[in-house]
């Protein structure tokens, strides 16, 4: 299945977007339809036929929305088309936090984990011996079980 | 096509094959294992990608029924309210295992005897405890000695860092009284034998694109091919076949990359295909001696399947914790509650897990092996911006019990891409186990609160997690009896004196603790039964 979207319904699905993850203006976080998810979720439904199918659903219930998307008309929809909703969500979410810069405005790293990774020092034997002290004065909190089963094997 | 018989054939390149290979090294026995999956090189490994996390929906789904790669076989779960997850490739589960790396306690082998449920293993800590430490030096592994919920034994590495969100949790319990101790860890916390340290990127099921994670695509098995044992991949072994005239296991007939169907003969069959893959094998494997499936006089072949139920608990913190940075699963664990109190309404025990947080599209998309998506609209934008970086989360890991009614059968329509037939689970938690994740819900969000969270999020209603079927046991459990197990107390087959299970279908008893370690630990244990009994093996 090809979605081949027109202008106007393109601008609705962005505008869905912006719904589904909107913007944080006072830390510079874009919304989603701002930051083009939509070619994301698009492409992505594509290479699956049944999130397309899904797809699909939405952009008809899209189409015949009577005005720009609200929140209850998002709502109302997703009531509508759970399943198909769920599938616009997923791929929203997808295509917005696999993006490095997003996930960095989130305080996590935008660079590929590998390998540059994260520094994290090991806490030194003084420390681990204090945090772990208490748990050594109660002593051993295992059972012994030696019991007499004869030839088992 | 017939190839050379070989000494010892094992099926299966994941954990429990590769120690038992290790194991037979001295033998100078001709050792062929069969992997139906590829060696992937680490190069491969997702995390080098600026997209990494997408791969967690793909290819690199802990899910073989989201991969739906040519080397994964479907399973059936309609029936099951956790979906079994894996990998197959060399290395299997161990290329996407998070490393965590407790062993059994002592009464974890005798739960009958102790406490009245299920049945006594036919070995016990005791003897299997120089095999968990010569597999603790084969893995490389890290932790901190002394911890007092085990017998002595020492990690051979320091400890991973526990980081800010291990001390604020650690904080909390020693404020409660209860014990905690840092995660023993199949992942290196310095440089060690030629491999790299951990880099704490935590993405541990991606594979470790470092190598400092114990999977044996990086431990054994270039010892094993340096060695001499040969490795065959993308070969998919269809049935076991038995000679009519010994009841001996003659070899295997498998799919090799060619897509045509080959002969391998061996002298001794080993199974390593984990708690699914090897019940299905069995049940695939059906011939006019053993019509039901082999090995299965007992009708245990594929019974007694057990999980470790999850559920998790969150805090939100008043500042980050910064939970994305270091090994996946590996921080701290506390067994306050592991071994059986009768006053707590329920027999035997669990594990509060304090993993590390996870990455934004994952915790997004509703957590680790949950698809439960967080809201959208102003609460996403809420939950992300201020929840998210502030959160620490506990996981109930509860024991399962075996039960008969929970198994592994053959789905008798869906099959794999060579057409043979696929597994089928039916799986439900039992009472015990849903009184056991109750608890431990109370207890994650006492101690979140004493630790300081301002708030905990409940996950509400039957929340365990869907896909937490990583630790497939009991399918073929062990057993002094031919009538009520399938393997006796080393391994070796009631039913087919040349034919080994050496994965965690073998288990008795589940633990409420990641088996690996354990897995392994049998494996070794199995490989050196066989050594000691090798003139009397198949008498």
């Amino acid at each position: 299945m090809t979605l081949i979207l027109e202008p106007s319904l393109r601008a609705v699905l962005d505008l869905s977007l912006d719904l589904l993850i909107p913007a944080n203006p006072a830390r510079d976080i874009p919304s989603a339809g701002a930051l083009g998810v939509a070619d994301f979720v698009l492409r992505t439904a594509q290479a699956a036929p049944a999130d397309a199918a899904h797809m699909a659903q939405i952009l008809q219930a899209l189409q015949a929305l009577d005005g720009p998307p609200t929140p209850d008309a998002l709502r109302a929809v997703e009531q509508a088309m759970p399943e198909a909703f769920q599938t616009l969500l997923r791929l929203t979410y997808m295509g917005y936090y696999s993006r490095p810069d997003m996930r960095e405005k989130v305080g996590v790293a935008s660079w590929p984990v590998h390998p540059k990774g994260y520094d994290v020092p090991r806490e030194s034997s003084a420390l681990m011996d204090a945090l772990t002290a208490p748990v050594r004065a109660r002593g051993r909190i295992y059972r012994d079980a030696v019991v007499m089963t004869g030839d088992l094997s | 096509m017939t190839d050379d018989t070989v000494d010892v054939l094992i099926v299966g390149a994941g954990a429990s094959g590769a120690a038992l290979a290790w194991s037979l090294l001295e033998t100078r026995m001709r050792i062929l294992c069969l992997e139906q999956g590829p060696h992937l090189p680490d190069s491969q490994f997702p995390s080098r990608r600026d997209d990494y996390e997408l791969a967690r929906y793909a290819e690199f789904s802990c899910d073989p029924n989201v991969r739906g790669l040519q080397q994964d076989y479907p399973i059936n779960v309609d029936d099951s309210c956790i979906a079994p997850v894996n990998f197959n490739g060399v290395g299997g589960s161990t290329i996407n295992f998070l490393g965590h790396w407790p062993r059994m306690k002592p009464s974890d082998f005798r739960t009958r005897s102790l406490d009245g449920v299920a049945a006594d293993w036919p070995v016990d800590y005791a003897t299997l405890a120089p095999f968990y430490d010569q597999n603790d030096r084969n893995t490389g592994v890290s932790g901190l000695p002394g911890n007092p919920a085990y017998p002595d034994y020492a990690p051979e590495l320091p400890p991973l860092p526990i980081g800010k969100l291990g001390q604020t949790l650690a904080a909390g319990f020693n404020a409660l009284g209860w014990h905690w101790w840092p995660s023993d860890a199949a992942i290196l916390s310095r440089d060690h034998e030629g491999r790299s340290k951990c880099v704490n990127a935590g993405t541990c099921d991606l594979g470790c694109a470092a190598g400092a994670k114990g999977g044996t695509n990086f431990t054994y098995w270039p010892m094993l091919q340096s060695a001499g044992v040969e490795l065959r991949t993308q070969c998919r072994v269809r049935e076991v076949r038995v000679d009519p005239a010994t009841g001996l296991a003659s070899g295997v007939l498998y799919y090799g990359p060619d897509g045509q169907l080959h002969e391998q003969k061996a002298e001794l069959v080993v199974l390593a295909c984990n708690g699914i893959g090897t019940p299905r094998l069995l049940l695939n494997s059906k011939s006019q001696l053993f019509p039901d499936g082999l090995a299965n006089r007992s009708d245990q072949v594929g019974r007694n399947l057990m999980f470790h139920p999850l559920t998790g608990v969150s805090g939100v913190f008043d500042a980050p914790l910064e939970g994305h940075k270091g090994p996946m699963a590996c921080s701290i664990l506390s067994q306050e509650f592991y071994e059986t109190d009768p006053g707590r309404g329920f027999v035997r025990g669990y594990g509060l897990h304090s993993g590390r947080s996870t990455t934004p599209m994952t915790y997004a998309l509703g957590g680790y092996g949950i698809d439960r998506p967080i809201p959208w609209g102003a609460a996403h934008r809420e939950i992300m911006d201020e929840v998210y970086p502030n959160l620490a989360s506990l996981t109930v890991v509860a024991e399962d019990l075996p039960e008969a009614h929970n198994r592994v059968t053959l789905d008798p329509t869906l099959t794999d891409s060579d057409g043979i037939p696929a597994p089928k689970v039916s799986y439900r938690l039992g009472d015990n186990t849903r009184a056991m994740l109750a608890h431990g819900t109370d207890r994650a969000t006492e101690l979140l609160l004493a630790a300081g969270a301002r708030r905990v999020l409940a996950k509400g209603e039957d929340a365990v997690w869907w896909r937490a079927g990583w630790h497939q046991l009991g399918t073929c459990r062990m057993g002094p009896d031919p009538e009520t197990s399938v393997v006796n107390g080393w391994g070796r087959c009631h039913d087919v004196k040349n034919l080994f299970i050496v994965d965690g279908s073998v288990f008795v008893t589940a633990g409420a603790v990641n088996p690996t370690s354990t897995i392994q630990a049998l494996a070794l244990y199995v490989g050196d039964s066989i050594k000691t009994n090798i003139s009397t093996l198949f008498d």
